[in-house]
């Protein structure tokens, strides 16, 4: 199933609320930007994972909560948290 | 009449005979001109503009000075240098069996019908003509470029860089007089070991590889029979390869989109077979594990008598994987070569390694990705140690899910043009060893001066090189 931008950031944070065990309504969006990423798990490949190695465009999604900014990386058919506590996640 | 002057008349009448020999030659020699060769003033010659005039500029081509001066009999070589240095010209060469004739270069580059022009209104001259490019037309060639009819080439500059929206004329992979040897064959098999292939696509289908029915269909210990009639699916473990995402069948349309068929694209090879393996899901990823799976499984069908001789990896990450290492060593000692995408990440990895590109394994080949204008992609990873090879993978056109074609750009898209031009080599020389294929297409590179520093040999590769 095909994920629009809206769609990507409404993910992301749930995630993080649940993560950080907060009201999704602290969850606050501080910015999302088109971004061409460098391969195909958006620069944030998880424990094992290869992917291919083409451009890939999408959005950088930046979410603040309890005074800390996180990263999350999307395109049409994935949502990932880019360096959480030093990991990457695919949700 | 005394002794010595009738030597004088016989040696002007041998003198007169010769000039009227040669006229008399030229004048033939312009006839057939007319009929097998197109005469072009050098001054004149028009820059070529699209992939069809950039492949023909890629035939032999003779480098003339510009124009033909017969100086009057009696002008002195001192009086001849001083007249040509009083034009800032230069005496090329001097024709020995004409007295006074002598080929000049002009150093202003003034147009050659002006300059010969200048000459004839001296009077020591006794004519003057600008020199001509001949160029080949009708005469049997063996560099001939070779055009494919597939509607889409012009647009395909990694084959045929006719500097197409602003890029660099000839900045390619010189594919159109590689194809003058050969363009492909039915009998090289070439692993794509990626998100599978749309093995249904129009200008793949009739170029991908179907087991064979004397062989037996795969037997994997855990797995049991898998029926790879079209290959094999490392993530379900099944028989269907079918690409999901787009990436696999972008890949292996640049190995081997159907030439020549008046569809679409030209793949590096006309004719070739595709083995589709699947590993990486929808999305692009998939995991270390699956990936060694669908290795084992090329080894296996090696073993088992498929031709298949390279794999071709568009994927990878900075993971570190002893175990993927080992089965790739496994699949050199298959004489199978392993070309591997250097990764996007535009870092050297020489100090931050990418996998499976940086292995220090003898058949992995790692591919450095370049741009229309033959300069490093601005997302390429390089390595003056660790990165081998450079080829285009900016904007290339490939085939797409779904009958479509796409323009992507990437490592991954560098990776199976060296692929392909591997799997040219292959068709020329079937019983090449793993090891003399990998020195084969390093030593097949043209020198470029963004990559001195970045690659091990700094440069990018040249189909037509790789078949001399």
């Amino acid at each position: 199933m095909s994920i629009n931008k809206d769609g990507a950031v409404q993910n992301a944070r749930r995630d993080l609320a649940k993560r950080l065990n907060i009201d999704p309504g602290d969850v606050k969006e501080r910015s999302v930007e088109d971004s061409d990423f460098p391969d195909m798990s958006l620069g944030a490949a998880e424990d094992g994972e290869m992917s291919g190695q083409m451009i890939t465009p999408g959005w950088r999604i930046r979410l603040e909560a309890n005074g800390q900014t996180f990263e999350y990386r999307a395109d049409k058919n994935q949502v990932r948290l880019y360096k959480y506590k030093g990991k990457n996640y695919r949700i | 009449m005394n002794r010595n002057n009738i030597f004088i008349h016989i040696a002007l009448a041998l003198v007169l005979i010769l000039v009227a020999a040669f006229a008399g030659q030229l004048s033939r020699w312009r006839k057939q001109l007319k009929t097998n060769v197109r005469i072009v003033p050098a001054a004149e010659k028009k820059q070529p503009t699209s992939a069809e005039e950039i492949a023909l500029s890629e035939t032999r081509s003779f480098g003339r000075p510009e124009v033909l001066v017969k100086f009057k009999s009696g002008v002195s070589r001192s009086t001849i240098e001083s007249l040509t240095s009083r034009f800032n010209d230069r005496i090329e060469d001097s024709i020995e069996n004409v007295a006074g004739l002598e080929s000049i270069d002009d150093l202003d580059n003034a147009d050659a019908s002006i300059v010969a022009a200048q000459y004839r209104a001296i009077p020591e001259v006794e004519y003057a003509e600008p020199n001509y490019d001949i160029e080949l037309d009708e005469i049997d060639n063996p560099l001939e470029p070779i055009l494919p009819s597939d509607p889409q080439f012009n647009d395909q500059w990694a084959l045929a860089n006719s500097g197409q929206r602003g890029g660099k004329k000839g900045a390619d992979i010189s594919a159109t007089l590689a194809w003058a040897k050969t363009t492909g064959s039915e009998d090289v098999v070439v692993a794509v070991l990626d998100s599978g292939v749309d093995y249904t696509h129009e200008d793949l289908a009739g170029n991908m590889w179907v087991r064979p029915a004397e062989m037996d269909p795969y037997h994997d210990e855990e797995l049991g029979t898998v029926d790879d009639l079209n290959g094999y699916n490392a993530i379900d473990g099944n028989s269907d390869p079918m690409d999901e995402n787009g990436h696999g069948t972008h890949c292996a349309g640049i190995i081997g989109a159907e030439g020549e068929n008046d569809l679409g694209i030209a793949g590096v090879n006309w004719k070739v077979q595709i083995m589709p393996l699947k590993f990486m899901n929808a999305g692009g990823f998939g995991t270390t594990k699956d990936a060694i799976e669908a290795i084992n499984y090329v080894i296996d069908r090696k073993k088992a008598g498929v031709n298949v001789r390279i794999i071709s990896a568009s994927w990878g990450s900075t993971q570190k994987s002893r175990a993927l290492e080992d089965v790739i060593r496994k699949a050199y000692e298959n004489d199978i070569l392993f070309v591997a995408a250097a990764g996007n990440a535009s870092t050297n990895n020489d100090r931050s390694p990418h996998y499976p590109s940086s292995y220090d394994v003898p058949n992995v080949i790692s591919v450095a990705a370049l741009d229309r204008h033959d300069q490093l992609a601005s997302f390429s990873n390089y390595g003056v140690k660790s990165v081998a090879i450079a080829a285009p993978g900016v904007e290339i056109l490939s085939t797409w899910l779904g009958n479509q074609y796409e323009e992507k750009s990437g490592t991954s898209m560098a990776t199976p043009v060296i692929s392909g031009v591997a799997a040219l080599i292959l068709a020329e020389n079937p019983k090449m060893s793993v090891d003399d294929l990998r020195k084969r297409l390093m030593d097949s590179t043209d020198p470029i001066v963004a990559l001195k520093g970045k690659t091990v040999n700094g440069g990018r590769i040249n189909a037509a090189k790789a078949l001399e």
